[in-house]
């Protein structure tokens, strides 16, 4: 297991090159520059050359590149690896680290709701097939699939905050609460319902399909034919067997908790990584952007590692 | 029918129906089927794919599932009617004086626990043995359905044992709580020859040892031959022809049972061709009238057109064909009429 790590690890490594050559020129491809908004008449041509020499943009693509990838892995040493905003200045290292617990309580929570409620409702749906249950569930979770997640964030809003005034409009703390527990929670709410809905949909799909497919295994028959009472069969033979693709999927998961719910956080102005990617992008903020296209990557890899490594946890038939 | 009242009558199926509601139509997999289990002794069951021998063997574990349905007849085992008895006391029977084995042993065992731990789990569900003990009694099934190191292999995965060895852990399961009946459906079908010979070698021996029955489902009459005492021969969900296994072989009444035995090469017997039997078995949808299997009948006649009665050609030998005891076509004058036939064959189903 170890060495196959090690492997897998070794392997990413032309992967991540590439990712960020990809990028790296993505960003720089894309039309507008960071220094257009400086563009007005009141700022002299002379400020906007010294503004393009300051940020580097008078370099070469290559050479820009070589310095920004060169430096990049020093992150953990040094907190102006990944350079500065060009926004506000301030090292991107720190802003970014600054949003990954905002980011993680979100997206963290509502995959903990998801898994939660979703894997027991596909149960219920896989053991009751064309029941009356069955079919309602699923024609919830048919539009909740369907549902936009900016407009159903805006729904929960206007109807919980604006109508009903239960829950804060926006942002992760009150004034002057930072850091508690329960206003956290309080201002959690209507985000991670809004994402929850619509993860549970699809959740709750694949477990009725891969418990479906359990369910008519010869192995199950076996085991009701032991005299095992029903719960024992669902619960002991067929949910571990059902579980072993879900649990795959939450490893292809991983990624998506830190590159953050950008919809959703951006609807409620969360002040998570997803929020902060989507402002540097209108913002040209090629450091920024940069720097969070590269943590996805990275986070996909690892998931997909992670994945693997679950497959062989759970299954005993795989070994590395 | 067979007497079915004798004392020493472990299982008595009686005009069991099931059927399976599918979206194309009613199909009626088991249509009026009776036969018994002696104790201690073992019954084949054989027939072509299809004739509804699976689904025989389901209804007695009561383990159809939708859209099947047992909708008539009697299954009594040990007093009571298993048709009947509610949830909670079939789940005490299954699996503890009924067990069941399956045709394939390569997916009839959970792929995620150990051999160790399926075995020992039908134990102490049953035996209300703790887990340690039940541990050491799924150690003891396992080397006495000859598994090596035992101990070893009670911990290993069943993606790790061939398919043979798979069977044998099935097998060690199914007597691990020492059923008096044992429903083995196909057990060898999916084995190679030599394997096949082994687990059957296998069962006999364990037949003695537990004084068990056995309800032997196959389509391979050189398993019946070898493992059976009574026969029983199903075609479209009807059984055509009961007897023992003796009687069966040497003198078969229905057409289609000897088709079946003329289809089988035998050792000594210079043939070029092996007979077939034509046709397919027919359509479950569509079943004609009469005789199921006129059809494919080589001495089909226009009598035919009527179901023939289950009755009796010579003592404890049964048949649904209107030959004569000795094969030969009614003749003409004792040939009942199309209506004599009709009213013979509803007073018999009236019975």
């Amino acid at each position: 297991m170890a060495t196959y790590i090690v492997r897998r690890l070794i392997q990413a490594i032309p992967i991540v090159i590439g990712i960020s050559v990809i990028s790296f020129l993505i960003v720089h491809l894309t039309p507008g520059s960071p220094i257009d908004k400086f563009r007005t008449p009141r700022v002299s041509p002379e400020t906007i050359n010294n503004l393009i020499r300051l940020y580097g943009l008078d370099e070469s693509i290559p050479v820009q590149f070589g310095k920004w990838f060169s430096k990049f892995w020093t992150f953990p040493f040094d907190n102006t690896a990944w350079g500065y905003s060009f926004t506000d200045g301030l090292p991107v290292r720190d802003k970014i680290f600054a949003r990954i617990p905002s980011t993680l309580w979100l997206t963290g929570v509502s995959l903990l709701v998801t898994v939660i409620v979703a894997i027991p409702i596909g149960v219920l749906q896989a053991v009751r097939q064309y029941s009356w249950s069955d079919k309602i569930i699923t024609t919830f979770s048919t539009i909740g699939y369907a549902m936009p997640t900016f407009w159903l964030g805006l729904m929960l809003k206007q109807t919980f905050s604006v109508q009903l005034n239960l829950f804060p409009l926006f942002g992760q703390n009150s004034f002057g609460k930072t850091g508690d527990l329960l206003d956290l929670l309080w201002h959690l709410t209507l985000p991670v319902t809004t994402l929850a809905v619509i993860q549970v949909a699809g959740w709750s799909r694949y477990m009725r399909a891969s418990m479906l497919e359990v369910l008519r295994q010869d192995y199950i028959r076996t085991a009701r034919s032991k005299g095992l009472a029903d719960s024992r069969v669902i619960f002991k033979h067929a949910l571990r067997n059902a579980m072993i693709p879900i649990v795959t999927l939450l490893g292809l998961t991983v990624p998506a908790l830190l590159s953050g719910a950008a919809i959703t956080e951006t609807v409620f102005s969360w002040p998570g990584l997803g929020f902060l990617g989507v402002q540097a992008v209108t913002e040209r903020d090629y450091p920024v952007v940069l720097a969070t296209v590269m943590i996805g990557g990275v986070m996909v890899i690892l998931g997909n590692l992670l994945a693997d490594v679950a497959y062989a946890v759970v299954d005993p038939r795989i070994t590395y | 029918m067979v007497r079915q009242d004798d004392e020493r009558t472990l299982l008595q199926i009686r005009d069991l129906h099931t059927h399976f509601a599918t979206a194309d139509g009613l199909v009626k997999a088991v249509d009026g089927v009776s036969f018994s289990i002696r104790n201690g002794a073992t019954l084949g069951v054989v027939g072509e794919s299809g004739c509804g021998k699976s689904v025989t063997a389901l209804s007695v574990m009561r383990l159809i599932e939708r859209p099947g349905r047992i909708v008539g007849g009697t299954i009594t085992f040990g007093g009571k009617n298993l048709i009947d008895i509610p949830d909670d006391e079939m789940r005490e029977i299954r699996g503890n004086q009924i067990s069941m084995i399956f045709q394939e042993p390569m997916t009839s065992l959970n792929p995620v626990y150990t051999c160790g731990n399926q075995i020992a789990e039908a134990v102490s569900i049953h035996g209300g043995m703790s887990g340690g003990e039940a541990r050491k009694r799924a150690i003891e099934m396992l080397s006495q359905v000859g598994i090596p190191d035992p101990a070893r292999r009670a911990e290993e995965y069943p993606h790790q044992l061939s398919g043979g060895m798979r069977q044998r852990v099935m097998i060690a399961m199914a007597l691990s709580t020492n059923p008096e009946l044992l429903i083995a459906d196909e057990p060898t079908t999916a084995l190679d020859v030599t394997i096949q010979a082994q687990i059957l070698e296998l069962m006999k021996a364990l037949r003695e040892r537990n004084r068990m029955s056995i309800m032997l489902i196959t389509h391979d009459l050189g398993v019946i031959a070898e493992m059976a005492d009574d026969v029983v021969v199903m075609y479209a969900g009807k059984v055509v022809e009961q007897s023992d296994v003796n009687t069966v072989y040497e003198h078969p009444h229905h057409p289609y049972t000897r088709g079946l035995l003329a289809s089988i090469p035998r050792l000594g017997e210079k043939r070029n061709r092996l007979e077939v039997i034509k046709g397919v078995v027919p359509n479950p949808l569509n079943l004609p009238a009469g005789c199921l299997f006129q059809r494919r009948c080589p001495s089909a006649m226009p009598i035919c057109n009527v179901a023939p009665p289950f009755q009796e050609v010579a003592p404890g030998h049964l048949s649904r064909c209107w030959l004569t005891p000795a094969g030969d076509p009614p003749s003409v004058g004792e040939a009942p009429s199309e209506q004599v036939a009709l009213d013979a064959a509803a007073a018999l189903s009236a019975e």
